[in-house]
């Protein structure tokens, strides 16, 4: 969108593990840029590798499984992949700060607020620990922790889950870095910090011209607080388009099923909530055809053998990164229609889900081919793939419900 | 979800708490068996302390003349075979173990603890070769490592305390290798660590600070055996080179041979042997409990 480059430009990023179990595949070719400013929101199911790919932008990465196999981080011109450790350790928390999910276990028990906030804002710059501590009261009360100066002296243990993540908040921002991740950041706290705590975060970072990248699981939580969104799929990003593309026309079959299986309170009363079938795939092993197919209502032939790459919705589009007029991206061979993407299953009269080949798991139940799914018969179909058949014959002991066979459960109550 | 207010509810937690080591304090006042450890501690800490005015008598003071006796309103745990007060040798036995018991454990969680944090600190190589050391050394049973020690540098205080700070060396390491293993891996270490904190603060602020409780419980449970052990190395006649030396083990070994008509000398050194121990070893379990971080939410 503008001229000069984006903050941060992730290329082609492939972040293995090397395990006893064998090598997982945790992030598979993801690029995305980012421009000052931008906030962008990662979606995807737990172990999709959005919060892989974020450490891995810091090299954060677990040690010694975790390594970046390919790809380049360029932040503000320099390759984060190629800097040495101490070059890292500087821009870490001053260029490049992060939050992370659980608040109750993200600082320090034995130091005060103080000590740690004062620690992290002299590990970067030059400064009195008399003017640290001034900056560390300001940086409380921009975070909405009332009496910060006696605030200052408590430990950990003494905030509230909200309070603390709002701490994480100020010290992240303690040297105005032009970058923070939020790793979940609100997936610990309650419904109602939740949205505090995330209007805090989008004002502050708007206020600071702080780009945000903002990792979640829960689509609602990025609809408010995003421009853009990368849905993540094994690896994979499946969908990418500005938040008002997304939510307007989300085409990815895999963000259909997301968006399906949330309750919405506007919803008309009888439209069921349709589940994505299955688990995430296996990790141990590269992806032969699209990762989603196992789980996909709409998968052809081809998705058995042909993992589609990430093209503009429109073929032909020049394809834009960053920014308001970002291209919508998608990653799908066979894209639900507009209606499909209400109703959240295919309705092209005579489709079904390509079979899958030998030796592949089909996670998505017989039950459901084609039709409105019916949520019982679904579940014994997906349990018969697991466990063999079920009988739904009473079996020999089951309890009959006749008169005898409650009194016999009164025996029962009396015994406990 | 619920529609983003401007205000900000202050959620401050209100419960008085005295911090981390406040609130174990007070745990461990109400943990009987605990204070019960510490009433036994302070006896005998008390005993070797002020033991040159409890004494009677001293500790070599004595004739053959009054050797074996009962006890008596004179010597209230009779004497020994040469005679000498047994209650002002319990006593001034009680500064030996002291003395002994307490510099093998500081000198144990110190060289201990200085190869389990550069074990767990550094890792890699040096914390693969350190901990093989260790395994070797803890292959080797204790006490008899402890004798194998007073034998290459000869009988005497400093030698046996050395010894039994040496057998309690691989247990403070582990210990600490451990915690701070699981403690790299903490949250609170990665963030420091994600907002830029080097590597040798995330060590010594963060890491040592919180891995210490396990080292602290450790080391009170080490001097019960660490008093056990000098008391063993005396009686299998390692204890200090001069035999007169009131020392709890030693004494046992003397009092063998007087079983049969002198068995206070038995019950006596014994005794303070046992209550010494089941202090440290009742405190221990009791600061174990109260600085267990699971109770601490």
């Amino acid at each position: 969108m503008t001229a000069d480059a984006p903050l941060l430009a992730v290329t082609d990023l492939v972040v293995r593990f090397r395990t006893h179990e064998g090598t997982i595949h945790a992030v598979n070719g993801v690029t995305f840029q980012l421009d000052e400013g931008e906030r962008l929101g990662l979606v995807g199911e737990s172990g999709c590798g959005k919060s892989v790919t974020n450490l891995a932008l810091i090299r954060l990465l677990p040690q010694p499984a975790g390594k970046i196999e390919g790809g380049t981080v360029l932040f503000d011109g320099q390759d984060l992949t190629k800097l040495r450790e101490d070059e890292l350790r500087a821009i870490r928390g001053r260029d490049i700060a992060m939050i992370f999910q659980d608040p109750m276990t993200s600082l320090n028990p034995v130091l005060t607020i103080e000590e740690q906030m004062v620690e992290t804002i002299q590990a970067h710059k030059e400064m009195p620990k008399e003017d640290a501590r001034r900056r560390a009261i300001e940086l409380l009360r921009l975070v909405g922790i009332p009496k910060p100066e006696t605030r200052l002296k408590s430990f950990p243990h003494q905030f509230s889950g909200g309070m603390r993540q709002r701490v994480m908040i100020a010290m992240a921002l303690a040297l105005a870095p032009k970058l923070m991740i939020a790793d979940e950041p609100t997936t610990a706290l309650d419904v109602t910090i939740q949205a505090q705590v995330l209007e805090l975060l989008r004002d502050l970072t708007e206020e600071s011209r702080t780009a945000l990248i903002l990792i979640t699981h829960d689509l609602g939580v990025v609809a408010g607080m995003t421009n853009r969104i990368n849905v993540m799929y094994a690896g994979f990003v499946v969908e990418s388009a500005t938040t008002l593309d997304l939510f307007a026309e989300p085409s990815h079959p895999y963000t259909v099923g997301l968006l399906h299986s949330i309750p919405r309170l506007d919803a008309e009363e009888d439209e069921p909530l349709v589940p994505i079938e299955g688990r995430p795939p296996d990790m141990r092993h590269a992806p032969k055809g699209c990762p989603f197919a196992p789980r996909c209502r709409w998968r052809l032939d081809v998705c058995w053998s042909d993992n589609p790459s990430l093209v503009p919705m429109v073929a032909g589009t020049p394809v834009v990164m960053t920014g308001a007029g970002a291209t919508h991206r998608i990653a799908c061979h066979n894209q639900p229609t507009a209606e499909e993407r209400v109703t959240g299953h295919p309705m092209r009269p005579g489709f079904l889900p390509a079979a899958a080949p030998a030796g592949v798991v089909d996670e998505v139940g017989a039950g459901h081919l084609g039709g409105t799914p019916d949520g019982f018969e679904g579940l014994v179909h997906a349990i018969e793939a697991e466990e063999g058949p079920i009988s739904m014959a009473p079996s020999a002991g089951a309890l009959p419900l006749t008169p005898e066979g409650d009194s016999h459960n009164e025996g029962v109550f009396h015994d406990d | 979800m619920a529609a983003p207010t401007a205000t900000i509810a202050p959620t401050v937690e209100t419960r008085a708490s005295r911090g981390l080591w406040g609130d174990a304090l007070r745990r461990l006042v109400r943990n009987k068996p605990a204070l019960l450890g510490l009433f036994f501690i302070i006896v005998f800490v008390f005993a070797a302390v002020f033991a040159t005015v409890l004494a009677p008598y001293g500790p070599l003071e004595g004739t053959l003349a009054d050797r074996l006796q009962p006890p008596s309103s004179e010597h209230i745990m009779g004497t020994d075979s040469q005679g000498r007060d047994e209650y002002s040798r319990v006593l001034y036995g009680a500064q030996v173990s002291l003395v002994a018991g307490v510099a093998s454990v500081i000198m144990g969680v110190a060289i201990g603890g200085a190869i389990g944090a550069a074990a767990g600190g550094i890792g890699g190589k040096v914390d693969s070769v350190l901990m093989r050391v260790v395994d070797v050394m803890l292959a080797v049973p204790g006490i008899l490592l402890a004798i194998g020690i007073v034998a290459w540098l000869d009988r005497g205080l400093p030698q046996i305390m050395f010894a039994v700070a040496v057998v309690n060396v691989p247990i403070f390491a582990r210990i600490l290798r451990g915690s701070l293993l699981s403690l790299r891996e903490s949250d609170y270490v990665t963030a420091s660590r994600a907002l830029g904190a080097p590597g040798s603060r995330l060590l010594m602020r963060h890491m040592l600070p919180n891995s210490l409780t396990p080292l602290i419980v450790a080391a009170t449970l080490a001097l019960a055996t660490a008093i056990i052990d000098v008391a063993g190395l005396g009686f299998l006649g390692l204890g200090p080179p001069d035999p007169r030396t009131p020392e709890w083990g030693t004494m046992l070994t003397e009092s063998t041979k007087f079983l049969r008509v002198a068995v206070w000398l038995l019950i006596f050194p014994g005794g303070a042997i046992v209550v010494s121990a089941i202090g440290f070893n009742l405190l221990g379990d009791g600061l174990r409990e109260s600085l267990d971080p699971r109770m601490r939410r």
